[in-house]
């Protein structure tokens, strides 16, 4: 377990260090704007498998690559961003994802910060009016 | 480790400095709780990760540093942080003391906790900072904070350590919230110890983290849970003699204090859930999921804003209660300065976005806020306060012109050719092989014009090579105005094809530097302040 | 009252560690992530093969017996170092291996094979890593353990060593 850490890890810093630290290059430019801006904007919500730390959009893995490559494919074949993420997801599970879904495992996670708000305004209020009775 | 150790030994002979005949108990108390901490540190360093084991076959040359961490910015980033994460357990101690002794003598544990907050807070602020400048030269993605576990595990003390900063205002000069400040601290140093954990267990992974091994994981998980056992216990037993009934206008000094605790205690659980859900998620199912950055754009940072808001009219705000006729005149210029300065900015960068406006009216809400005081000299205002309040007002204008009106441009160039980005000319002139210390390297020179077809710079980004290590490394090459930055990083190629470039322009960055640097001023003349304060106790 | 919200930053605390040190003591690999398609179908594919002159169909190859299918390529390598361990599940185990083989070029892989031996009952072709996509494989070598009614029962990430010889075995057995 240690050495396959270790790999992944120095495996991921010659990537990250690489020669390239660019990510998408000129050759996987969408000549459509807009598809282009589609494509983008999906990468940078899709995490590169390898690196892990970085979005495909930046990362200079050949996976990333491929990926980038493929919705590019998949926006140019008229799918809709759903069904993109939908295709990755599939296959890589909600891992892939940077922005974490709204689903049962992670209503929690995106309800709480809410609820936090709340039960501190309450926690103040009804202090105060504790305070203002005595 | 070591570091750890230091750093902590240090903090001791200051809170030793407290030393006299009314508190010596007090003290001692203080020092005894540090003193368990750094046994349990000392422990932990012999037992798992000893630096003085010798290494058996003797090495005849060293691997040599990783090249990305040979930078002066890194190098001193680790122990500016760690004065911030020690700093907490200085302020946990005092806590830990406070209810320990249930405080009959009427010792000021609060004056003095403060200044170990205020040591705390001002480095771990310069520290965070110096990793975004060197993560931002360095790295060559442009970017500066990626909400990575350990990135996230020094803005949560941070974020509690600026809510003590504050309640502590109101301790000193009401007598009113000791529980709660009693409470942060604790917090506040759990927060730092499960910083540490997470970078060294193994318990994930990150570009943070080198230290692999679950056996120490193991050792501070239990170290952190007998410090948070015992603190959380003694808290919940002997916190009652600490309560006070107090009101807390909205429309006052108290009110909106209060507000910003909240307010950044409820980031600080929004970083922290989003931080360790991951690990909640595999604990309990099979699945793993991920909490990116899209997160905390959507939940931390809108939260942040009713607190930057505040901050703006908090300090001009009277104690207990305020006329909100009189707020509203006293805030009316700066509202008016506000909306000039941010017209100004549109009429420069042309461009309109909800979030830019939002950033920008907000930084420049700070900014005026904290200019008009200045102005005035008005004596009630603490130094420190101002120099810091305008530092963040600085640094929110440059988190929100990078990250809002950020221009990206990737292109293939052969020796020769031009491209265009915003108004400049770039033009790829050759390429170089060079020599340093320590690499080879291949470096591109690309002249920078502007509209005017005058030259702004020459930039010079190259792709390294370190022979001994056997990594490679990009440095990107970056011209700076108060404006914006010019960026540029070379990638892969060759003289037929040409190369592949990625050029950024980065508006305003530079003022997150500046901003960073001044909220670093104002903490240490604040600490000056409290100092020659202290004298006099 | 007041007294149980004073153990709520307790209780909070202590399920925290709690979770941290069940992540701790547990046998996982924090980087590795677990496959989405445990359970579900073998992809659809079809590929040309190495060795033989005719197309490989996933739907004909799988569901009639265990399979074991281990992504690999001749530039890599942790596949190299494995591939003792993936002669010996054939030998051993008798159980049919499909190499995927991922982004190469003809004439090294069969040179490879030469060298190494060759476990393979097939080798399907992934010229453009489209097949390994399907599959949600990110970091080859990757093995999985198919079942005779081509469900994917088990993925392994990374190269196969002896301890994970000795579960990839014992799964194989337990597996129909």
């Amino acid at each position: 377990m240690k050495i396959k850490a270790f790999i992944i890890l120095f495996i991921c810093l010659t990537q990250f260090f690489s020669t390239s630290s660019i990510g998408v290059e000129p050759d996987e430019v969408l000549k459509n704007k807009k598809q282009e801006l589609r494509a983008r904007d999906i990468s940078k919500n899709i995490r590169c498998m390898v690196c892990q730390n970085q979005s495909i959009d930046e990362s200079n893995s050949p996976l990333a690559k491929d990926l980038r490559i493929l919705i590019r494919n998949k926006i140019k074949e008229g799918n809709k961003d759903e069904e993109i993420y939908k295709f990755l997801t599939y296959r890589y599970g909600d891992f892939i994802l940077l922005k974490p879904p709204f689903k049962f495992s992670t209503y929690a996670l995106w309800l709480l910060p809410f609820i936090f708000l709340m039960i501190g305004i309450f926690v103040i209020y009804s202090h105060n009016k504790k305070s203002k009775k005595i | 480790m070591l570091l750890w150790i230091l750093v902590l030994n240090i903090f001791n002979y200051f809170l030793f400095k407290l030393y006299n005949k009314k508190n010596y108990i007090f003290v001692s108390k203080v020092l005894e709780t540090q003193a368990f901490i750094c046994a349990g540190f000392i422990l932990f360093t012999l037992i798992t990760s000893n630096p003085f084991e010798r290494i058996y076959p003797p090495q005849s040359n060293g691997l040599g540093f990783n090249p990305i961490l040979q930078d002066p910015a890194l190098a001193i980033h680790p122990p500016l942080l760690y004065i911030g994460y020690v700093g907490f357990s200085a302020v946990f101690s005092i806590s830990v003391a406070a209810l320990a002794l249930g405080n009959n003598e009427k010792i000021p544990w609060f004056n003095y906790m403060k200044s170990f907050v205020l040591a705390a807070w001002t480095f771990l602020s310069i520290g965070i900072a110096l990793g975004a400048v060197w993560a931002y030269y360095e790295l060559g993605w442009g970017g500066w904070w990626f909400w990575d576990p350990v990135e996230n595990a020094s803005f949560m003390p941070w974020l509690l350590g600026t809510a003590l900063l504050h309640s502590l205002i109101i301790v000193e000069k009401r007598k009113s919230l000791q529980a709660w400040v009693l409470l942060l601290s604790i917090l506040a140093f759990l927060l730092s110890m499960v910083g540490t954990f997470l970078v060294r267990s193994g318990i994930l992974t990150s570009v943070h983290t080198f230290a692999l091994d679950p056996s120490r994981g193991i050792y501070i998980l239990a170290f952190i849970a007998i410090l948070g056992a015992y603190s959380l216990i003694l808290f919940g037993a002997k916190s009652k003699k600490f309560f006070d009934h107090n009101y807390f206008s909205f429309f006052s000094k108290e009110g909106s204090i209060l507000i910003n605790n909240i307010l950044m205690v409820v980031v600080c659980g929004t970083v922290f859930l989003g931080t360790i859900y991951p690990l909640i998620i595999e604990a309990l199912t099979d699945n793993k999921i991920s909490v990116g950055e899209p997160y905390y754009n959507s939940t931390a940072v809108p939260i942040m804003i009713p607190a930057i808001l505040i901050m703006g009219v908090g300090p001009a705000l009277a104690w207990k209660k305020d006329d909100k006729l009189r707020i509203l005149k006293k805030i009316f210029p700066t509202i008016l300065l506000t909306t000039i300065m941010t017209i100004c900015v549109f009429f420069i960068y042309q461009s309109f976005s909800v979030i830019g406006i939002a950033g920008i009216t907000l930084a420049f809400w700070i900014i005026s806020n904290n200019i008009l005081i200045f102005i005035k000299k008005n004596k009630n205002y603490s130094k420190g306060m101002i120099i810091a309040h305008l530092g963040i007002g600085l640094l929110i204008l440059g988190i929100t012109g990078s990250s809002v009106w950020q221009e990206e441009k990737i292109t293939k160039m052969k020796i020769g050719n031009e491209t265009k980005i915003e108004k400049y000319n770039i033009i790829f002139e050759k390429i170089n092989e060079i020599t340093g210390p320590n690499y080879v390297a291949l470096q591109g020179n690309f002249l920078i014009y502007d509209n005017n077809k005058k030259i702004v710079t020459e930039l010079k980004p190259e792709n390294r090579f370190y022979p001994i290590k056997n990594t490679f490394t990009t440095e990107a090459s970056i011209h700076t105005n108060i404006f914006r930055d010019l960026y540029i990083v070379l990638g892969e190629g060759n003289l037929n094809d040409g190369w592949i470039v990625k050029i950024y322009y980065n508006p305003l960055v530079i003022w997150i530097w500046i901003g960073s640097a001044i909220i670093f001023i104002g903490g240490l003349v604040s600490m000056n302040l409290n100092l020659r304060k202290l004298k006099f106790l | 009252m007041k007294k149980q919200i004073l153990i709520i930053p307790l209780a909070v605390f202590l399920l925290i560690i709690s979770a941290f040190f069940y992540l701790l003591i547990i046998d996982r690999n924090p980087s590795e992530i677990p496959s989405n398609l445990m359970n579900k179908n073998v992809p659809n594919f079809k590929a040309k093969l190495l060795l033989k002159n005719k197309d490989f169909l996933s739907s004909k190859e799988f569901g009639n017996e265990k399979v074991l299918v281990n992504f690999f390529a001749s530039w890599c390598k942790p596949c190299r170092d494995e591939h003792i361990f993936i002669k010996r599940f054939s030998k051993e185990k008798g159980i049919r291996i499909v190499g995927i083989n991922y982004k190469d070029k003809f004439s090294n892989t069969t040179k490879w094979l030469s060298d190494l031996g060759n476990p393979y009952s097939d080798i399907p072709l992934d010229k453009n890593g489209r097949i390994a996509i399907d599959w949600g494989v990110y970091g080859i070598p990757e093995t999985f353990i198919v079942n005779s009614k081509g469900i994917i029962k088990y993925r392994h990430v990374g190269p196969i060593t002896k301890k994970v010889y000795k579960k990839i075995s014992l799964l194989i057995e337990e597996i129909e």
